[in-house]
């Protein structure tokens, strides 16, 4: 080419334009959507933040957004918990089984489930059934200018819908790991003793004198942790829904997926802490 | 509940009677739910084997499902392999002194569990939460009648491409996960215990019965998905509310099935593969 013609052609040289133009472009607009997005989170998170001093919170909305996050998850979790029990021991099962070490068995799944496995499980399904959800009712309101209404008869629509939601979203997020941990060493027990054939009873010695608190605590704050960030997150979206049902539906994908990030990213930046 | 007739509605229900419908309804409706998407997996799998094929759909359905999930998966892998090296390697350095076994064990581990499930998690929530969300607003807007009416089953022409992409490119996400987490899980032994690649990468442990596992449970989730969330997007009705509904139901049915299969393959496993 270049001993052709010194020049690049003009032909070349708008093709090599349109390439790096829209690599550039493309880059560019990526970099300032995630920028708006993450922007506007940090907004939301000083929104709630504010409100927080002094309490501004609805009375009769909390409690039924309690109802909602907590006692409504309390069959999913829970069988998602037994689930978790039950698959930890089977694979800490293949081991302890090889090395005929049954008395690590309690240790082995149950530290692996109430340090890492029940609360990130646990947070996923939350994010899927309550964060989702979540989304989707403030979307909804959104699109059909239910938040306007709200502000048209001077009620603060964020200590009015977001505020409940984000409290509920918090506390009961840590109390349903607390009762995962519970429920998950039950389905690991019941595991261990049918198809491993382990005493229930050595199970559960082995998980009490080896498993400390704060290898429960840890597990606990985690759930916090994501309970806030999938809070704000799914809040957020919801609120900044536009377009109709396809907007829902779009907000209701990113807010799942940008929960489901900040679960696992959390999750480390936790563990090297407190670790 | 269904059997109330006009004349029984005079007589409140007693104490028993309400327990049992308490007892009863979560059943009923759970019955119901996996009864739909127990039919579209069955004409999901008729379609498939001799239905019309939609060779560009599938093409551009792999694109969405697989290649722009890349960086999403890439970013959950790598933090969940992080964490794991580090919580394991601190255990294993306070408990056994010897660093050694960490990388097989680990190596095994992601194989067997949590390369595939955590993936599919993942996948249900950003692919499952985009079928259903978009499947969902072709219903409202009456889209899914039109095709209906043109002689097209939905199941035909909606889900079987997604089904086809998704089967083939959950085998290939796994694989990739599996990698990136392997690769990040090293690096951490590397930086934080000082254990050299060398000593990390050996295969010592695993046996074909690993591979196999992974393969196989790849593949039943990559199946699932996006019959559990079409299912889903199919029964979405009414509005935007509708859609919102529909993703949080797929979100919440794709990762308990993922579970409860995850639970089945596990227990083969243990059984039959990795004697």
């Amino acid at each position: 080419m270049a001993i052709e013609s010194a020049k690049p052609s003009e032909e070349e040289k708008s093709w090599s334009m349109g390439v790096a133009d829209a690599t550039l472009g493309a880059l560019g607009r990526r970099t300032l959507s995630s920028f708006g997005v993450f922007w506007a989170i940090l907004h939301m998170s000083w929104e709630i933040l504010i409100r927080f001093f002094p309490p501004r919170i609805d009375g009769a909305e909390l409690m039924r957004n309690l109802y909602n996050v907590g006692v409504r998850s309390f069959s999913i979790i829970v069988v998602t918990a037994l689930f978790v029990g039950a698959i930890m021991v089977i694979q800490a099962g293949i081991y302890v089984e090889q090395y005929g070490a049954t008395g690590l068995l309690g240790w082995g799944a149950g530290f692996a489930t109430v340090r890492e496995l029940s609360p990130i499980m646990i947070a996923l399904m939350f994010n899927g059934r309550v964060g989702a959800k979540n989304t989707a009712e403030l979307g909804t309101m959104k699109v059909t200018e239910q938040v306007d209404a709200l502000r048209a008869l001077a009620i603060d629509p964020i200590s009015y819908l977001i505020m409940p939601r984000f409290v509920a979203m918090v506390s009961m997020m840590t109390l349903l790991v607390v009762l995962g941990d519970a429920t998950a060493l039950l389905g690991g027990a019941a595991t261990s003793q049918f198809l491993l054939g382990v005493d229930h009873l050595v199970f559960f010695r082995s998980f009490v004198e080896l498993i400390h608190v704060s290898d429960l605590m840890l597990g606990v704050y985690k759930a916090t942790t994501f309970g806030v960030a999938m809070g704000i997150i799914s809040c957020h979206y919801g609120y900044a829904v536009s377009g109709g049902a396809v907007g829902v539906g779009r907000a209701v994908n990113d807010s799942v997926v940008s929960s489901a990030i900040a679960i696992f990213v959390l999750n480390y930046l936790v563990t090297y802490i407190i670790t | 509940m269904a059997s109330k007739t006009a004349q029984d509605v005079s007589s409140e229900p007693r104490g028993f009677e309400l327990l049992l419908a308490y007892v009863g309804e979560p059943l009923v409706l759970a019955f119901l739910e996996l009864r739909g998407i127990a039919q579209t997996a069955a004409l999901t799998v008729a379609y498939a084997i001799r239905g019309q094929r939609r060779r560009e759909e599938t093409w551009s359905q792999a694109l969405r499902i697989g290649n722009h999930s890349l960086l999403f998966v890439a970013a959950v892998a790598a933090s969940l392999g992080t964490t794991l090296v580090y919580q394991a390697g601190l255990q294993a350095q306070r408990i056994l002194g010897d660093l050694t076994l960490l990388g097989p064990l680990y190596l095994q581990l992601l194989l067997r569990e949590f390369g595939p499930t955590i993936t599919a998690l993942m996948l249900a929530t950003r692919v499952g939460t985009g079928i259903s969300a978009e499947i969902g607003s072709m219903v409202v807007t009456e889209q899914v009648d039109a095709l209906r009416m043109s002689g097209v089953h939905p199941v035909e022409y909606l889900i079987v491409p997604r089904f086809w992409a998704s089967t083939v490119m959950m085998l290939c996400l796994v694989c990739f996960s599996v990698l990136v987490s392997w690769v990040a899980g090293m690096l951490t032994a590397q930086l934080a215990f000082g254990v050299s690649p060398l000593t990390f990468a050996k295969l010592t442990f695993i046996i074909p019965g690993d591979v196999v596992l992974m393969l196989l449970k790849s593949l039943v989730y990559g199946m699932t998905i996006p019959i559990v969330a079409g299912a889903s997007g199919l029964a979405a009705h009414g509005g935007s509310e509708g859609v919102g509904w529909a993703t949080t139901q797929s979100v919440v049915n794709c990762s308990l099935i993922i579970l409860f299969e995850d639970f089945l393959l596990s227990g083969f496993g243990y059984l039959f593969l990795l004697r």
